[in-house]
């Protein structure tokens, strides 16, 4: 049994709090010709300068920033190094420091992680953070390979080339083990693909049903195609700032409590560890379900996930999700992970996951719903982007501008799209925080970040 | 000291002009990629070779101070625990089945014809959980499996060894 030192587990105190000013993104495809890429981070750029009711002007707010923070998958997509540097010079921000990030499908919220610890230390008081991912140079599963070699390259990739063979043994594990049904992976889909029908930048959205999903096309069993991400070219934003400029840029700023955790690149090198606790769980709580499953995290669950919700919640003083969270935004790259992730979050205990779903907490109207913005699934995946966008999205649940980012009708016209007659306000009324997921790897890499009103 | 070229210079183009896609709204170009990599298994060397002499090899920590002494398949040349340099042991080429998935769709170059099972194997001894191929029959969590190396036109990498139900 692996535990943790003590220092390890020192919960992280900034020295400065961080608050989030503004956010934009791109709309969201499979294939942008008409952009490069510099011009699609432009466009995200633009937007969260222009968009956001920020209190000065785009200019001004240029002329603020002091560091970036760009967030990146891969140099394998863009086929380009050191994109930051291109990057940083159409956006016309030299001499300013830059930063590349890269930690896989988590790079988007290590991103923001990154600009935040800019601003909590005191080296800036505005900070852009920005990310972005052009996955339509290659055709998919050229793009699957490349994801693959997110995997050991000695050990796994050779297994399949593809990542959905990483995630499915564990679907299978997990169906054993808590009593997982097809079914309710599938109403997964099913929500945030339709979730995404009313947002303007969705890549995926549609209306199916649980048949539908489980009968598309295999990936890798149990896994169907409906279940699975796309791949995304996409750029997105967000302004990051100390309080004094928060407050100075907009009347609705959200405070940010953001922290981070790993675990081992390849789910084998898992060994049984003990489970670090939430603060709404109890010692011995799982002590019938390790002796179950033997062991924990196992397959079926994310230390990295459990570790950063474990030290996001202590930072942001949250003593239960579910009561306390008026909406979260998860990395449902596939059904399977984002189930996994409501146990390590505390939206349900471990073993009671599928609960979150069949219960209809999960769903618009429910106590704690997620993936309104039609998450991975439905609306995009543009690797490095993505946790930036969600963190995007949960400003704007926060702000109260649900309706303002997705049904005016410029946002579908820029889109290239006709507002759908079944549009839907997704807007949580009265919503305080938020949290968002960004997911690495197969748990290599987790952030958790909780976006909180402050005015 | 090293001079530039001074004679005559003739330049020319010996690339290959590059396939074009003129979409309506922009251009787009056919961008051929190709590459070698001479990748080293470094102090990993022996669990490839083993392979290919039929023999399952992990690595073990001996250190008597360390908190875990873990054996590890994947192996690994240093104790993540105490740092020590771990050291080779042989473990047993069978194992269970903790899980499983059929590879169906697979991404660009895959060696292995699709569909075919994936299965993660617990082995008794080893801490860690070791990802392989079956090579004919249905996995089942639990199941009895046992290894088969490639030892004749090994493949020199982790497709040199898969998995059979032990019953077979």
């Amino acid at each position: 049994m692996i535990t943790f030192g003590k220092g390890n587990l020192r919960v992280p105190k900034w020295s400065k709090r961080v608050f989030m000013v503004a956010g934009g993104c791109t709309p969201f495809r499979k294939y942008f010709p008409e952009y490069k890429l510099e011009e699609l981070v432009m466009i995200a750029y633009k937007m969260m300068l222009e968009d956001n009711a920020l209190k000065l002007s785009p200019k001004e707010i240029k002329d603020s920033i002091q560091y970036c923070a760009y967030g990146e998958f891969a140099d394998h997509f863009q086929d380009q190094l050191l994109c930051e540097a291109k990057i940083h010079d159409y956006l016309g921000l030299e001499p300013m420091w830059n930063n590349g990030i890269k930690t896989g499908g988590a790079t988007g919220g290590a991103a923001v992680l990154n600009g935040a610890m800019a601003i909590a230390s005191g080296y800036a008081n505005c900070v852009l953070v920005a990310g972005w991912e052009r996955m339509d140079e290659v055709d998919t599963r050229t793009g699957n390979f490349y994801i693959a070699t997110a995997a050991c390259k000695d050990f796994e990739t050779r297994m399949g080339r593809i990542y959905s063979s990483y995630y499915a043994p564990m679907a299978n594990r997990f169906a054993e083990q808590y009593n997982l049904s097809e079914v309710t992976r599938a109403k997964i889909a099913v929500k945030n693909r339709g979730y995404a029908v009313s947002n303007p930048n969705a890549q995926q959205p549609g209306r199916h049903t649980v048949e539908e999903v489980l009968a598309s096309r295999m990936s890798a069993y149990p896994l169907r195609f409906l279940e699975c991400c796309a791949m995304t070219a996409g750029a997105a934003s967000v302004l990051l700032c100390d309080e004094e400029m928060a407050y100075k840029l907009s009347d609705t700023p959200c405070e940010l409590f953001m922290a981070g955790g790993t675990h081992t690149l390849r789910v084998a090198d898992r060994r049984p560890m003990e489970i670090p606790l939430l603060p709404n769980e109890e010692p011995g709580q799982y002590d019938k379900l390790l002796a179950e499953s033997g062991r924990w995290p196992g397959f079926e669950s994310f230390l990295a996930a459990r570790f950063a919700a474990y030290m996001a919640y202590r930072m942001a003083g949250i003593k239960d999700p579910l009561e306390e969270l008026d909406l979260v935004e998860l990395h449902d790259a596939f059904t399977i992970s984002d189930i996994q992730t409501y146990g390590d979050i505390g939206l349900r205990p471990y073993g009671q996951e599928p609960d979150y779903i069949e219960s209809g907490d999960a769903y618009f109207g429910g106590k704690c719903p997620s993936n309104l913005s039609g998450g991975l699934l439905g609306t995009m995946h543009a690797v490095g982007a993505t946790g930036i966008w969600q963190a995007a999205e949960v400003l704007w649940q926060v702000q109260g501008k649900y309706d303002h980012f997705h049904g005016l009708d410029r946002w579908w016209k820029r889109a290239g799209k006709q507002k759908p007659a079944d549009y839907e306000n997704l807007q949580v009324p009265n919503a305080k925080q938020g949290l968002w997921i960004s997911h690495a790897g197969v748990g290599s890499h987790v952030t958790c970040g909780i976006l909180r009103k402050a005015w | 000291m090293a001079q530039p070229f001074e004679g005559p210079l003739s330049t020319e183009y010996i690339g290959t002009p590059l396939d074009l896609f003129d979409d309506e709204k922009a251009w787009v170009v056919k961008w051929p990629r190709s590459m070698e990599h001479h990748h080293t298994y470094g102090m990993l060397t022996p669990f490839f070779k083993g392979l290919t002499e039929g023999k399952l090899l992990a690595t073990k920590c001996v250190n008597p101070k360390c908190p875990h002494k873990s054996t590890w398949l994947p192996p690994r040349a240093d104790c993540p625990d105490c740092y020590a340099r771990t050291e080779w042991v042989q473990v047993p080429s069978e194992g269970k089945i903790y899980a499983y998935t059929m590879l169906d769709y697979t991404g660009i170059g895959i060696e292995m014809k699709a569909p075919y099972w994936q299965i993660d194997v617990e082995i008794k001894g080893v801490d860690t959980i070791f990802k392989g191929f079956l090579l004919r029959g249905k996995p089942v969590t639990g199941l009895p499996v046992k290894a088969m190396f490639r030892t004749k036109n090994p493949t020199h990498t982790i497709l040199d060894i898969c998995w059979v139900p032990k019953e077979d």
